[in-house]
């Protein structure tokens, strides 16, 4: 039996990771994820003002930036509610939060697509395609940005959300300009993401349908499976989601089975080798991010690809991009319901509070995004931020693998367990900080 | 606050000493004319670096037409604070933007640059001008990966000797060595990553505030020991372009001042350049007329906040922040953050995350005036606020009297 050892460089995600592969007779038999990048963040954090942390996290990611920020205002929110403060937003102020979420993670998904899945996929099958990928992801996620910073400003970095709600104050132009731009962007992905229209497309709730999907999604879903590829990458086949969203509510999904979850068993701790964390949840790891959506969600379509696929690449690539259909439709929604007239911020200035220790959780792009925040006399005592790439891709833990190692191990070579990586949507800064 | 105490605020903060006097005289805009025009015409002779696409058929095919171009054009030379008559030849120096070899490197950050950059916003225009840049070398947007990727560098490095621009993004961690990050398959420093690439770089560029002065990375206790590009590289042109994230205009405006002049843009002490630095927030701040009559927003969403007042009190730090944000704005200029009633953080300022961050009213930040009083409120604020004012004017007053030994490195560039 040969073993050999080698090093593969994994770039075109923020940062850079690098992938110590094992391999034994042709098949991968392990991987080690390393991070060859530390900031401190948390570090940073300690001892400065407790609303420092809303602009400083953000920072963290170029990339989810927002959601950072949304899960740092929630931990300070929930902080002063567990110290007796009662604090109620404003339906205008949580949708308008969760609107501009649902546009971060629109463009987070749309970059993914066409500038990693679809080139990689292309190089890996050898397919000679001229098109110009990244001008479509520019395109879409330059508009969708654009709704979302007429309510927060900028993007990225923005620090619109403070506690009690948000500093906006937007107007029926606003809205009118806001939608005109989610209206361009439906419009674009029934064209060229999905070929069909979008109503439909989400009535699809069948494997047997998905034949009616056209459009790049379309194809790329017809060469994983015309090439052998759909069932590769499969994992635990155990999901979990911590925060409630648009897209679902919490629970962990356990070979189809939903049950509910506490954030109070999630547990941190140091991997040799690599300066980012490994975590689970009771002692196991867990996958988090669309497809643990889709499935603690039930929805069906992802539940019918599951029956077929499990938790194989084919399932997690259309889970994360399913969700931009079904954001684009409810971000829509949002706006229509959006009562101008209600206050945009509900806590009082002098409301302040010196003590008290909050936790702040996100369905972000990748998945479930945790802030905790202990302040004591006004100053951050501690400030843990726990990324959903922690979850995917840590080394793993007692005599189980890591889920993204689980996916690897098997393949029959280093391109294919690269790609299989890459459905992950890996994302170096946000592992290490 | 006393009448008098009011005026004076008044008086500084709108005082034209904060601006850049953008007047040179007709003698030196007509040789400066004319150099560009020989610039320019030795440019064509050479040939597009690769195979992008030609500008205008490009402009064309994205349903763009002429006449935005020219708006463009005469936007951009306004911004970079060249007269109306240059229009033109900033119309052509964009077309020839692929003339000019751009490396771009990614350090100790959070890729937030290259997302506003090259991803994300930036005026339609400025962004199809990415497209066609001549960016030799990008480590995101690289087709390329792994070890092929890092001989692409290479040769880009080699092949372009004493020509590329350099941008670079991110802090560099000096601490542990430098091992706190490392790049490519030989886990090469950042640092020394840096060296390399600026070696043969005709310019190096910072880009954000990481790049410029350690940004975030480098706030206390500075864990990483993270400093900015100007604190490693030596003698060579830098230019600064902080602001977290930086503007895609002005990384635009630079390349294309090169491209126009064969020059590096006009800095102030910070080696920012002037076009882009020179004024403060406050001085063309869409809120301003409130600050003059004192309107202020009290409380988040109060009745200030829903008519736009100004955010002075809320925090803001336009004030003490040069950056042009209140003109070109962010995300091809729908909004900019004190559109939507959060104060300026002062991203763009050195130490900004130790000084400015502060969510709460700039009379409680850490901005210690000269005389040890840190302010309470605004009505108290009379000397405290006038000497932290007048830190700004007084950074830009040295700007002024270093510009002459900047120029001159301007020239080898
Ligand atoms: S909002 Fe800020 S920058 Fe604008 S006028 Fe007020 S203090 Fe100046
Ligand atoms: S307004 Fe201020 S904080 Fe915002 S980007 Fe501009 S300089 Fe930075």
């Amino acid at each position: 039996m040969k073993k050999i050892k080698i090093k593969e460089l994994i770039e075109k995600i923020e940062g850079e990771a690098e992938l110590d592969f094992t391999i034994e007779d042709g098949r991968i038999e392990d991987v080690k994820i390393n991070f060859g990048f530390y900031r401190g963040i948390e570090e940073i954090l300690q001892g400065r003002d407790a609303w420092d942390a809303l602009v400083i996290t953000p920072r963290v990611c170029g990339i989810c930036n927002h959601a950072h920020l949304i899960a740092a205002v929630r931990a300070i929110e929930d902080g002063y509610q567990n110290a007796g403060i009662n604090l109620l937003l404003s339906e205008k102020a949580k949708k308008i939060r969760s609107f501009t979420l649902a546009c971060e993670l629109i463009q987070n998904h749309m970059k993914w697509f066409y500038m990693t899945i679809v080139p990689q996929l292309e190089a890996y099958l050898q397919i000679d395609n001229r098109q110009n990928h990244a001008l479509k992801a520019t395109y879409l996620s330059s508009t969708v940005t654009k709704a979302l910073a007429i309510f927060a400003g900028q993007w990225p970095h923005s620090s619109y959300a403070i506690p009690g709600g948000v500093s906006c104050d937007p107007t029926h132009l606003d809205l009118m300009q806001a939608e005109a731009l989610i209206d361009e962007c439906i419009r674009f992905v029934e064209q060229v993401l999905i070929g069909m229209d979008m109503a439909q497309y989400l009535d699809i709730s069948s494997v047997s349908q998905l034949h009616e999907v056209g459009g790049d999604l379309g194809r790329l879903m017809h060469l994983i499976g015309s090439s052998g590829m759909a069932t590769l990458g499969q994992s635990y086949d155990r999901f979990i989601v911590f925060g409630e969203s648009l897209l679902s509510s919490s629970g962990k999904s356990i070979a189809t089975a939903v049950s509910k979850v506490d954030p109070r068993y999630v547990q941190e701790s140091a991997q040799d080798e690599s300066m980012a964390k490994a975590v689970t949840y009771k002692k196991r790891l867990y996958e988090t991010g669309p497809l643990a959506r889709g499935m603690v969600a039930k929805r069906p379509i992802i539940k019918s690809l599951h029956k077929r696929y499990k938790d194989a690449l084919l399932t997690r690539i259309f889970a994360r991009m399913h969700e931009v259909s079904l954001l684009l439709t409810e971000s829509k929604r949002l706006l229509r319901e959006l009562d101008l007239n209600e206050p945009s911020c509900t806590l009082d200035i002098d409301t302040r509070c010196a003590d008290f220790e909050g936790t702040g959780i996100v369905e972000a792009a990748r998945g479930s995004l945790i802030h905790q925040t202990e302040v004591s006399g006004g100053l951050i005592h501690r400030y843990e931020i726990i990324t959903p790439t922690q979850w995917n891709l840590s080394h793993g833990s007692g005599d189980e693998h890591g889920i993204a190692v689980e996916a690897m191990i098997g393949s029959k070579s280093i391109q294919e367990a690269t790609f299989i990586f890459r459905t992950f949507d890996v994302c170096s800064v946000c592992t290490t900080q | 606050m006393g009448m008098d105490k009011q005026e004076s605020v008044k008086k500084l903060f709108t005082a034209q000493s904060a601006k850049v006097d953008t007047n040179r005289g007709d003698a030196y805009y007509e040789a400066l004319y004319v150099k560009c025009q020989e610039r320019l015409d030795a440019l064509k002779k050479l040939r597009p670096l690769n195979n992008r696409r030609d500008f205008l058929s490009t402009i064309e095919d994205e349903g763009l037409e002429r006449r935005d171009f020219l708006k463009w054009a005469s936007a951009t030379t306004a911004m970079l604070m060249l007269p109306a008559s240059f229009t033109p030849l900033v119309a052509e120096a964009a077309t020839l933007m692929n003339r000019v070899p751009v490396i771009w490197i990614e350090l100790s950050d959070c890729a937030g640059n290259s997302e506003a950059l090259l991803r994300s916003d930036g005026p339609k225009i400025d962004e199809i001008i990415l497209d066609i840049i001549s960016l030799e070398f990008h480590e995101t947007l690289q087709a390329a990966s792994g070890h092929q990727a890092e001989k692409q560098m290479e040769e880009a490095m080699e092949h372009f000797k004493g020509k590329y621009l350099l941008f670079v993004e991110g802090a560099i961690p000096l601490g542990m060595n430098g091992q706190f990050g490392t790049i490519g398959a030989k886990a090469e420093t950042f640092v020394d990553h840096l060296h390399r690439a600026a070696e043969g770089a005709a310019a190096v560029v910072a880009v954000g505030s990481c790049a410029t002065y350690g940004g975030i990375p480098a706030a206390a206790p500075n864990p990483t020991d993270a400093v900015g590009v100007m604190d490693v590289v030596k003698g060579k042109p830098i230019i600064n372009i902080p602001a977290c994230p930086a503007n895609p205009s002005n990384m635009v405006g630079v390349i294309l001042h090169f491209v126009l002049t064969g020059q590096i843009p006009e800095l102030d002490s910070l080696l920012r350049p002037k076009f882009a630095f020179g004024y403060r927030i406050h001085d063309n701040c869409e809120r301003r007329a409130h600050f003059d009559a004192g309107e202020y927003v009290e409380e988040w969403g109060d009745e200030g906040a829903k008519n736009n007042f100004c955010l002075y009190k809320m925090g803001c730090k336009g004030p003490m922040t040069f950056n042009n944000c209140s003109i070109i704005r962010y995300n091809e200029g729908v909004n900019w953050p004190i559109g939507v009633g959060r104060g300026c953080i002062g991203c763009s300022e050195p130490d900004f995350w130790d000084k400015y961050a502060y969510e709460r009213p700039m009379a409680n930040a850490n901005i210690k005036a000269p005389t040890g009083g840190v302010e309470k409120t605004v009505d108290q604020f009379g000397l405290g606020l006038l000497t932290a004012a007048g830190i700004g004017i007084g950074i830009h007053a040295a700007a002024s009297a270093i510009a002459g030994k900047k120029e001159n490195q301007k020239e080898e560039a």
